[in-house]
């Protein structure tokens, strides 16, 4: 650890914290940041090829708009971890707020503890893994992607999917809107596994639920082009 | 009293038959012609022709109707309930035709914190519409008209198209709930960030695009299946109220390294409220769109029955920011309606730095235009009442995915139409500005107005022609 280049937040200004941290990056392949207080908008749009670990918890967005950087947090995170990123990979220790990874792109957040709701909502691409539990409405119209929960899921979960895909072991308290279990494949557990392997979480013993869209709220009248021309 | 009145004179010729006191000479039998019947008429003010075919609409159909377009709604106040007092003994009018008036519009720069606020040439410019709702060749022809004369557009919600990036010399980046397709990358090449909590034509309600418009680049850009009815979330995916939106506007001011204004757009619904809001929350710039504004698709009954005009939403909004100090500090953009360069110098006399044109923009472009005149008729329409957005079968290529419809809409002529319409208005907004007596079109004020109309008085403030007295309450 002391080869990494540290950068204290204590009651900084934000901005300076973050200007330092996109420095820091182009010169250090490894950045500790310490004293994070639980702020928010820490690491905002990381860079490739960098390795960050935030010490004790942090705030609001941490990790967001990531863009291919290895973000790992000591403890827990507040909402939106890792909203909007494109790329990279994101470890919460412990527990993760609201709507951890929503409207992501790519790249893998990996919980370690529950989720809270909403996780993976309007995500494009990309995984969630999380270790505990998932809070209500998890993937909420999720456009791709997966959401892998090992512990259980809450109410309304996989509501109003498109092409995402909600992965469930465990409890599931009750499924959202337009929510279908299907039985996975072989193949698709295969998927899935590849995706917890490097993890160290496959455990083939899981009895899998996966939920896709039902696909009833896809389409309102549209496909006859035509049905439009009475309005 | 009958019996009285008739019995009391005789006619010196024999009286008229019937038949010829009742115009009997070709009437309908049994109806004299002129006596009107309720039958053909109808005369209920509740159960209007319009009403009754809703609701056989609703009853045939099991659902609301969508439809492109705006408002319907016949009972708004319009821009027309306001008129100019020009220059007379109280204060000298400038040249018209001599003397300068300028035009120069910055926004964002009034909290001192971002790099590049924007400056543009004139108060006006092109409203958030996204590709998706319109064809690349509309969204390019646009950037290109608006670069023209020195102001911007926006991306609306479906992402940045890239033909409209090279073709807007500014450009502002939408951030809607849907986020379809944002990255940092798009951020970074954005001239502003706009952060939609709605908008006028339907507020309190996500995007719609219909499947017939999800064409194969559309389904890739927003990461949908191709044609599917696309109705997108309303909620901010990682925000839920002011405070969250706050520190969501601080981490979008380091993604972009604090180098370019952020905008936040809602539908007028409570401005008074929602813009001090928006103000404390930390945004540079806010949109009122009022209830006037256009969209590409919406349920009609959100078309018609929501959202307050937008004549009352500026004046509510800049009396908002007067309240709490932000004046100066956040910059008003008003939307919603706005045909000509006399409707901007009204918004911007009610209170708005600039102003921002959608539907206007596109009939610049040529919707509704007089061509193709067979495709008009098949859809049931003609030129001047077309309100096909929504189907995809725009007959002059401008709100269309369809390849060959996309076709017709000319980027070059587009874009020479929109910046001659541009220039246009803009001479229409310094013409009065002159005529009032000001060198800046941003001192346009209340006092150049008077309302036509109690509701046009009681809704804005502005005094009442001829008494010169607001109407109060």
């Amino acid at each position: 650890m002391s080869s990494r280049y540290v950068i204290e937040v204590g009651n900084r200004h934000i901005k300076d914290v973050n200007e330092e941290i996109q420095a820091a990056a182009k010169a250090h392949h490894s950045l500790l940041v310490r004293n994070t207080l639980s702020r928010h908008n820490l690491g905002i749009g990381l860079p490739k090829g960098v390795d960050v670990a935030f010490e004790g918890s942090v705030g609001y967005y941490c990790g967001g708009l990531n863009t291919g950087a290895i973000v790992t947090v000591e403890d827990d995170a507040g909402w939106g971890t890792g909203e909007g990123m494109d790329a990279g990979h994101i470890t919460i220790g412990g527990y993760a707020g609201m709507s951890a990874g929503a409207a992501m792109r790519g790249g893998t957040i990996h919980v370690r503890g529950d989720a809270g709701p909403r996780i993976g909502v309007a995500m494009k691409g990309g995984n969630i893994i999380v270790e505990g539990k998932i809070g209500s409405q998890a993937g909420f119209m999720a456009h791709a992607g997966k959401i892998i929960a090992l512990g259980g899921a809450g109410a309304s979960c996989a509501d109003a999917l498109w092409q995402g895909e909600v992965w469930v072991a465990g409890e599931i308290e009750s499924l959202g809107v337009d929510a279908v279990v299907k039985e996975p494949t072989a193949e698709q557990v295969a998927e899935v596994d590849a995706i917890l392997e490097p993890l160290g979480l496959v455990d083939s013993a899981r009895n899998w639920r996966r939920i896709v869209s039902g696909q009833r709220l896809w389409y309102f009248e549209s496909r006859d082009a035509n049905a439009w021309l009475m309005i | 009293m009958a019996d009285d009145l008739n019995g009391t004179y005789h006619y010196p010729f024999p009286e008229a038959p019937e038949e010829l006191v009742k115009f009997g000479d070709g009437a309908i039998e049994g109806r004299p012609a002129g006596v009107p019947s309720s039958y053909d008429e109808g005369g209920s003010l509740r159960w209007t022709p319009e009403a009754i075919s809703e609701v056989h609409a609703l009853a045939q159909l099991g659902r609301y109707q969508v439809r492109g377009y705006n408002t319907f709604n016949k009972r708004f106040p319009t821009f027309d309930d306001l008129t100019f007092v020009p220059a007379t003994m109280t204060r000298l009018p400038l040249e018209g035709y001599r003397e300068s008036c300028d035009t120069t519009t910055i926004l964002g720069g009034g909290r001192g914190l971002v790099e590049k606020p924007l400056e543009l040439k004139i108060p006006i410019y092109i409203a958030s519409m996204s590709f998706g709702a319109l064809s690349a060749n509309a969204k390019e022809a646009l950037g290109h008209g608006a670069s023209k004369v020195g102001t911007m557009t926006c991306t609306g919600e479906g992402g940045m198209l890239e033909e409209e990036r090279a073709a807007s010399n500014k450009l502002v980046y939408q951030m809607s709930p849907a986020r379809y397709g944002l990255d940092l990358d798009h951020l970074r090449r954005a001239d502003a960030l706009e952060i939609v909590v709605g908008q006028g034509a339907k507020p309190g309600t996500g995007g719609l695009l219909l499947g017939m418009k999800v064409s194969p680049r559309v389904s890739q850009m927003r990461t949908l299946p191709e044609g599917v009815d696309q109705r997108s979330t309303v909620r901010h995916p990682d925000w839920l109220g002011a405070d969250d939106l706050a520190i969501k506007v601080e981490e979008l001011r380091i993604a972009t390294n604090y180098q370019v204004p952020i905008f936040l757009k809602m539908g007028a619904t409570r401005p008074r409220y929602d813009v001090a809001i928006a103000a404390k929350v930390g945004v540079d710039v806010v949109v009122v769109d009022g209830a006037e504004g256009g969209t590409g698709a919406s349920p009609e009954l959100l078309l018609n029955h929501t959202g307050i005009p937008t004549i009352s939403a500026i004046r509510a909004a800049r009396e908002a920011l007067d309240e709490c100090g932000m004046s100066g500090k956040v910059s008003l953009v008003a939307a919603g309606g706005i045909r000509s360069g006399v409707d901007v110098a009204k918004c911007l006399a009610l209170g708005a730095d600039a102003v921002m044109i959608g539907n206007a923009a596109m009939i610049a472009l040529g919707c509704n235009s007089p061509r193709y005149l067979d495709d008009y008729k098949k859809l049931g329409t003609s030129p001047g009442a077309c309100h096909h957005c929504h189907t995809g079968m725009c007959p002059v290529g401008v709100a269309t995915q369809t390849p060959e419809l996309t076709a017709r809409m000319d980027v070059a002529a587009g874009a020479e139409r929109v910046a001659r319409y541009l220039t246009a208005m803009t001479m229409e907004v310094t013409a009065l500005a002159k005529a009032c007596g000001k060198s800046n079109v941003h001192n346009l004020d209340m006092e150049d107005l008077r309302a036509l109309s109690f509701e046009a008085s009681a809704f804005t403030g502005v005094k009442m022609a001829g008494i010169d007295r607001a109407y109060g309450w």
